[in-house]
């Protein structure tokens, strides 16, 4: 048996031996790159010919599909044949230097040290120039290929602000927040993370108001990632958040570039992830859930409306399904009379306890929603009138269901859609079944002792460090103004204190109160002396 | 000891929400009859200075709990038998408390649930809370605070409105002089419940502002005891001090007479609902005081693995301390503030403080020679 290893292991290191360094052979380096891609046709090698005497050959090794063909064309290929002493100037070692200089028209050239390095550009779109001869590699910047253009979001959707959605390529996702954030101080820190796949990731922050600590706890998570896949920001979000035994979401989930930049200037830190549109972004608090962009680009009275609003819409879709089993279990007392009597009348012929009648209705719910994400968009609108004729109208005719419990489940999707953000809704719908659960065995009890473990349990939770509930719980009197309630913009004084960094929490300067002009003549000159009510 | 560090606000939140706890409940001072208010504010006034005796006792031993200064007032054999048995008058009282909420529970609504079911489904919660620590404890009553006070406030609103608050209930003051007030005052509600506050005594150390602790513990004490104080008025205003002499909780009665607009009525549900998160918070308290402390008592390094298995002797300690509600009254009112509240409220911390006091004079002494 040790021989058996010792013989195997010389032979190990020498298949490794490519990717020390490379051939000066031509054809040897081609033999290698074909040999290491499985002779994949979509790995396109292309040989010039330059100079006379002596004649040299050049290769260009790119990757079909994910390069940019034109560019290809015009700065590499036309660059190299029209070079006429290029063939001269090649016999020098330093004859990549010369090329990277003098003869490549492309933005980013760089050279290439070793194989892995040149198998992982090669795989990003860039397109690697070989020369015959010489002990090297060179790589140019062609990425390109077919993209989804700038879309409206599909999850994100808000009335006011800009429409333009993230969409898969990074650099396209980067550019979009960059054009918002004109500031040297918006920082992009890249790597690659997942053995297999290469993805590309990128963190982004405003350096000086982005927290220091939380940014290298950032980088410190995401190095320690070791796995060999990461094909969507949610595979990142569940590697380095806080605390996984929970529903909630720890990370806020952006699908938009003016969310990213305005979460970017409170201090947070965004994940861009190659191949998705949504945007982590982190330390993420429970409050920022329910808030929407919308929130900032109206009146402060009007963003404070709709805030209440979802407060309610949170404790219908939570509670509203368990306080209706519990009123009807348990407490028949605190039902209105009359109202009771309806009720009861309507109950009188469901075969089912209130529970089971509950439980019935929210499943078939569930299913008809599971059904209507999947399904094609032609069948869509058959399902729903499948499920507004199942769920309204038959099971009440059939007795199965009484009609009130009809109109709860109904609130209670409706108030479900209404929550901001994806991740949160589907939390919550797990949760209400809880509830349910709590309040058919306990009663008005159970629904309360659930409320106070919900209540702990996000209060235990922490993003990046930062406690979940802040600013409601630590209680951080000057950060209220942006949560349940919206203040005016003039009177954000201040940046989220435990997320952003300590030394720069202002974000704008004192008497930003808008007020009337104090000289009333400039409103409208042409009126005559006392018909503007002057003093 | 936990590491963990609380605000200032923090405890105070903590404070009234123990304090309000159970007493809102029960007919507090009722023995002072229309003065009920008076005899509340005088017990109040009487907190205030058992808080003063431990807080100085804090001051001398900022850094660790009263499980550890024990020992180094009194010895470390003494000590760990007078520690343990504070632990144990604590974890008595969350048993005591959490039979209160039982009863309460058993009456109000669920006649016919075993109340042992009951009990363990709060104790499974405050283990829950327990094992989270102090910080998050804390946290999850500064949500509550305010929804407590916003109940309290919309109850009192509605009160007002329907115009049942009858103030000539309250009269005439003082009808058999000062005396019989100061005699319920001074035997019952300082004990119960801001003599109870004692158990702050192993929260203090968590502070992360050792300087606001007195002014925080006073207002909180303050107003504590004035928002019991108001509520205790109500009830007489509403009810007249015979029905609240008769019933065993005058504030559900007091609810349940609210009747608006034809539907604002019946809101006993919002009454169960403050009950059982006050119930929820002193319960917590006393229960985290004793874990707290076991495990700082026998050098556990993990409190929180102690939360199951003294959360179980809670359960049935609740259980036993009483065959049914009658005897469970009873010993609070006749037995537990003379054999229990007065020693451990008062006399021990007393004592401990007075040697205390020598002991750090006598360290003070040796070290002034050497500045």
């Amino acid at each position: 048996m040790p021989s058996f290893f010792k013989r195997k292991k010389p032979k190990k290191s020498s298949d490794n031996h490519p990717s020390q360094s490379f051939d000066s052979s031509l054809t040897a380096n081609l033999d290698i790159i074909k040999q290491k891609t499985g002779n994949s046709p979509d790995v396109i090698t292309r040989t010039l010919k330059v100079g006379t005497n002596p004649e040299i050959k050049i290769a260009l090794v790119y990757v079909d599909g994910i390069v940019d063909g034109q560019s290809i064309n015009d700065f590499l290929i036309e660059a190299i044949m029209e070079k006429h002493d290029l063939g001269d100037l090649l016999i020098q070692q330093e004859a990549f230097e010369i090329m990277a200089e003098g003869v490549v028209t492309i933005g980013s050239v760089k050279p290439v040290r070793d194989w892995d390095e040149l198998f992982s550009s090669l795989m990003s779109g860039e397109t690697i120039v070989l020369i015959d001869g010489i002990n090297g590699a060179l790589s140019a910047d062609t990425k390109g290929g077919e993209q989804r253009s700038i879309q409206e979001p599909s999850t994100q959707m808000s009335i006011l602000g800009p429409q333009g959605g993230f969409t898969e390529s990074i650099g396209t996702n980067t550019a979009m927040v960059r054009r918002i954030i004109k500031n040297p101080n918006l920082w992009v820190e890249t790597m690659k993370i997942g053995k297999v796949t290469n993805t590309d990731v990128a963190i982004m922050y405003v350096n000086g108001i982005a927290n220091d600590k939380i940014i290298e706890e950032m980088r410190k998570r995401l190095k320690r990632i070791d796995t060999d896949s990461i094909l969507e920001s949610g595979y990142i979000e569940q590697l380095i958040q806080d605390q996984t035994a929970t529903t909630f979401p720890t990370t806020y989930q952006a699908e938009r570039p003016d969310i990213v930049a305005g979460n970017l200037l409170e201090g947070r830190i965004a994940v861009f992830v190659d191949g998705t549109p949504f945007v982590l972004l982190a330390p993420a608090v429970f409050i920022q859930f329910f808030q929407s962009v919308d929130d900032y680009y109206t009146r402060f009275d009007i963003a404070t409306f709709l805030r209440l609003l979802r407060t309610l819409i949170l404790i219908i879709s939570l509670f509203a399904p368990a306080l209706y089993i519990a009123a009807t279990t348990f407490h028949q007392e605190m039902i209105p009379t009359q109202l009771l009597i309806v009720i009861a009348a309507q109950r009188e012929i469901v075969p089912f306890p209130a529970f089971v009648e509950a439980l019935i209705m929210e499943v078939t719910f569930e299913i008809l929603r599971e059904a209507g994400v999947r399904l094609p968009k032609a069948v869509g609108s058959a399902v729903s009138i499948v499920g507004a004729l199942v769920i309204g109208q038959a099971a009440v005719q059939a007795g199965i269901v009484s009609p009130a419990m009809v109109i709860i489940v109904a609130i209670t999707a409706i108030a479900s859609f209404a929550t901001p953000a994806f991740s949160m809704g589907i939390s919550i719908r797990l949760i209400r079944f809880g509830f349910m659960t709590a309040a058919a065995t306990f009663g008005f009890y159970g629904i309360v002792l659930g409320g106070i473990m919900l209540v702990v349990h996000l209060c235990s939770l922490r993003s990046f460090g930062v406690p979940y509930m802040s600013p409601l719980a630590p209680l951080i009197p000057a950060n209220m103004k942006d949560t349940v309630v919206r203040y005016p913009w003039w009177a954000f004084k201040e940046r989220p204190r435990l997320i952003a960094s300590d030394e720069n929490l202002i974000r704008q300067g004192e008497d930003q109160q808008p007020a009337p002009p104090s000289d009333r003549g400039m409103v409208n000159s042409r009126t005559e002396k006392g018909d503007r009510n002057e003093p | 000891m936990e590491k963990a560090k609380i605000s200032a606000y923090q405890l105070f939140v903590l404070i009234v929400l123990f304090e309000i706890g159970s007493a809102l409940l029960v007919p507090l001072a009722i023995e002072a009859k229309q003065d009920a208010w008076l005899a509340i504010l005088l017990g109040m006034t009487g907190g205030f200075f058992i808080f003063f005796m431990y807080h100085r006792l804090y001051l001398y031993y900022p850094d660790c709990l009263p499980t550890t200064y024990v020992q180094k007032i009194i010895g470390k054999f003494c000590g760990r038998i007078l520690a343990f048995l504070y632990m144990i008058y604590f974890l008595y009282l969350a048993a005591r408390v959490l039979r209160d909420f039982g009863e309460v529970l058993a009456v109000i609504a669920y006649p016919v649930t075993p109340i042992t079911l009951n009990h363990a489904f709060l104790v499974l919660v405050v283990i829950y809370t327990v094992r989270k620590g102090i910080e998050v404890l804390a946290r999850t009553g500064e949500l509550f605070f305010v929804l407590i006070y916003l109940l309290a406030i919309s109850g009192f609103i509605l009160l007002l409105v329907s115009g049942l608050i009858d103030l000539n209930n309250l009269k005439p003051m003082l009808e058999e002089g000062l005396s019989p007030v100061i005699k319920v005052a001074f035997t019952q509600s300082l004990f119960f419940p801001f003599g109870e506050a004692v158990v702050f005594a192993m929260i203090l150390p968590y502070l992360n502002n050792p300087k606001k602790a007195k002014i925080i513990g006073l207002s909180a004490l303050g107003l504590s005891g004035i928002n019991l104080a108001i509520s205790m008025t109500v009830n007489i205003g509403v009810l007249g001090v015979s029905q609240v002499l008769r019933t065993q909780f005058p504030l559900l009665s007091t609810i349940q007479m609210i009747q608006l607009a034809e539907f604002l009525e019946r809101l006993d549900i919002f009454f169960m609902l403050a009950v059982i998160v006050l119930g929820f918070f002193k319960i917590s308290l006393f229960f985290y005081a004793a874990v707290i402390g076991t495990a700082d008592l026998f050098h556990i390094k993990k409190p929180s693995q102690l939360a199951f298995p003294i959360g179980f002797v809670l359960l049935f300690l609740s259980i036993i301390i009483a065959s049914n509600i009658m005897e469970h009254f009873r010993e609070g009112l006749q037995i537990v503030p003379v054999y229990l509240h007065l020693p451990f409220q008062i006399i021990l911390p007393l004592l401990l403080l007075i040697i205390a006091f020598f002991k750090n004079r006598k360290k003070r002494g040796q070290g002034k020679p050497s500045t």
